[in-house]
């Protein structure tokens, strides 16, 4: 405060024995110049009050929210915008008369509820209390404004993911065929985790799924830290599973802060698994669901899409197994006429090769008869030959002529030496045989 | 024996008669070898006909059932 505005204030002569460099004085008439810390602050609250007895539009950030029996307070901020420190704060409050009605506006708008970090547009009049000091009070909330903020603070998480090169990486990924181990992050005791296995057991194919709950906390200024910390226990273990569900339950009433975040983002956008997101958003995405492999709305729509996959896929096994069955048919029965054609021809061929062979046989008989044939009427050539050589040498013929044979004791005499006076000689003729006896 | 072991046997032996390079009683002996391989080749022609015979019936009979 200034001594300008404390001359303009009603109290004014009082105050002008005051400044913040002057020493307390002590007099008798000190009675009447000492306030008690009470008057004093009335005298703000009066000052306040009839200075500033309008309705402001301020645009602050949040640093702190929270909801206490139905009324809201909340710690509102402004930081330098390069240093990031803080140049002005102060506390706010809004009644629970107005602020249920604001509430409702604010969530059905923006999808999620004042908190920390949030920049907003705040109807406010300056409420000084002597008791509890100063604080704004809030009348209105514009959606609007923190809508901006928000698709602006989207726009450049997405930018920033687009300049590192990784805002697609998950739609570049496929969902395994059989995407049957399933690792979800949500809280356990959600009814959303309980939708989406409920929904998950009860498919009507009879599929049998493997899901393994990695714990997080799901609202909140944690979700980040939580979610995070879940996907890294996860990807240590990648091999045991082959899809991702990060789901959340309750819908409309839920708070969406939290989601929106760079580092979240970044680490959804390089996961090696496909991640499918159900975190219940109504009205538009969330920066997590941009970048997942698949987005859907409900922890159930996210069963559901499991499922229809399996489907899908259990559809195309079916066909293809009665493709390559007709496939296999009909090849089976190509074969078995071609088989059947060289059947029939096999006892043709076959029987050109018996007779070709059976005349080589006839014809090596032959050939054998022929040579053996010529063989035997040359030896007995050879022998007549020799019979017609020897037929002129027959002692018969000789005998037949005239010649004689003259033999002692069967020895053919051919000599006179061979013999002497008194010797019986037997002389064989043609037709019989003289007896004999040496003389001399 | 194999069948085209036989005929070769055989086309040997027809090919030494007719060059005359036996005697008789080789001739007799190499004839009578000559006449059993014969009767082998015949035979085993005349087996291997039934035979594919056989079989093409009994196939025409499964793939019919």
């Amino acid at each position: 405060m200034t001594t300008k505005t404390h001359q303009k204030h009603k109290h004014s002569t009082r105050m002008d024995s005051f400044s913040l460099f002057s020493q307390p004085q002590v007099s008798d008439d000190s009675s009447n110049d000492i306030l008690t810390l009470f008057e004093l602050n009335n005298m703000v609250r009066q000052t306040i009050h009839d200075t500033m007895d309008d309705c402001y539009w301020v645009q602050a950030e949040i640093s702190e929210a929270r909801e206490v029996r139905g009324h809201c307070y909340i710690e509102l901020i402004q930081k330098d915008e390069d240093t990031a420190t803080p140049i002005a704060k102060a506390s706010a409050k809004c009644w629970s008369s107005k602020w249920q009605r604001i509430k409702r506006i604010f969530f059905n708008a923006t999808g999620e509820l004042p908190h920390s970090g949030m920049k907003v547009l705040l109807s406010v009049a300056p409420d000084f209390h002597e008791a509890y000091g100063f604080s704004w009070i809030v009348s209105d909330i514009d959606p609007s404004y923190t809508l901006g903020d928000m698709a602006r603070k989207r726009m450049a998480i997405i930018n920033e993911l687009k300049a590192q090169g990784v805002f697609d990486m998950q739609k570049q990924l496929s969902l395994p065929m059989f995407a049957m181990r399933i690792a979800v992050v949500s809280s356990a005791n959600a009814a959303g985790y309980g939708d989406f296995c409920n929904q998950l057991a009860d498919n009507t194919y009879g599929f049998q799924f493997h899901t393994e709950l990695f714990t997080a906390i799901m609202q909140g200024e944690q979700v980040e830290d939580s979610v995070v910390k879940a996907l890294d226990n996860i990807n240590s273990r990648i091999d045991d599973f082959d899809v991702v569900v990060i789901i959340r339950g309750g819908g409309a009433t839920a708070d969406l802060s939290g989601f929106d975040t760079l580092r979240l983002a970044e680490n959804v956008a390089n996961f090696p698994l496909p991640i499918i997101t159900g975190i219940g958003h109504e009205r538009d995405e969330s920066v997590l669901d941009l970048v997942a492999y698949q987005h859907v709305k409900t922890p159930t729509a996210a069963a559901a899409f499991l499922i229809d996959h399996l489907t899908t896929v259990a559809n195309f096994l079916e066909e293809a197994s009665v493709r390559i069955s007709t496939t296999i048919k009909h090849r089976l029965q190509t074969e078995r006429m071609r088989t059947e054609r060289l059947a029939e021809r096999i006892p043709l061929l076959f029987s050109n090769v018996k007779t070709r062979n059976n005349s080589l046989l006839d014809k090596l008989q032959m050939q054998m008869n022929n040579a053996i044939s010529r063989h035997i009427m040359k030896q007995q050539h050879f022998l007549d030959l020799i019979e017609q050589r020897l037929k002129p040498l027959d002692p018969k013929i000789q005998l037949k002529r005239g010649y004689t044979i003259t033999t002692h004791n069967g020895h053919t005499i051919k000599s006179i030496k061979d013999i002497k006076a008194g010797d019986k000689l037997v002389t064989i003729t043609a037709d019989g045989n003289i007896n004999s006896i040496a003389k001399k | 024996m194999k069948y085209e072991e036989a005929i070769k046997k055989l086309e040997e032996i027809v090919s030494m008669m007719e060059e005359g390079e036996l005697d008789l009683d080789q001739l007799q002996d190499k004839l009578k070898e000559a006449q059993k391989l014969i009767k082998l080749c015949r035979d085993k022609l005349t087996k291997t006909d039934e035979e594919i015979n056989k079989l093409l019936d009994d196939n025409q009979d499964s793939s019919k059932a």
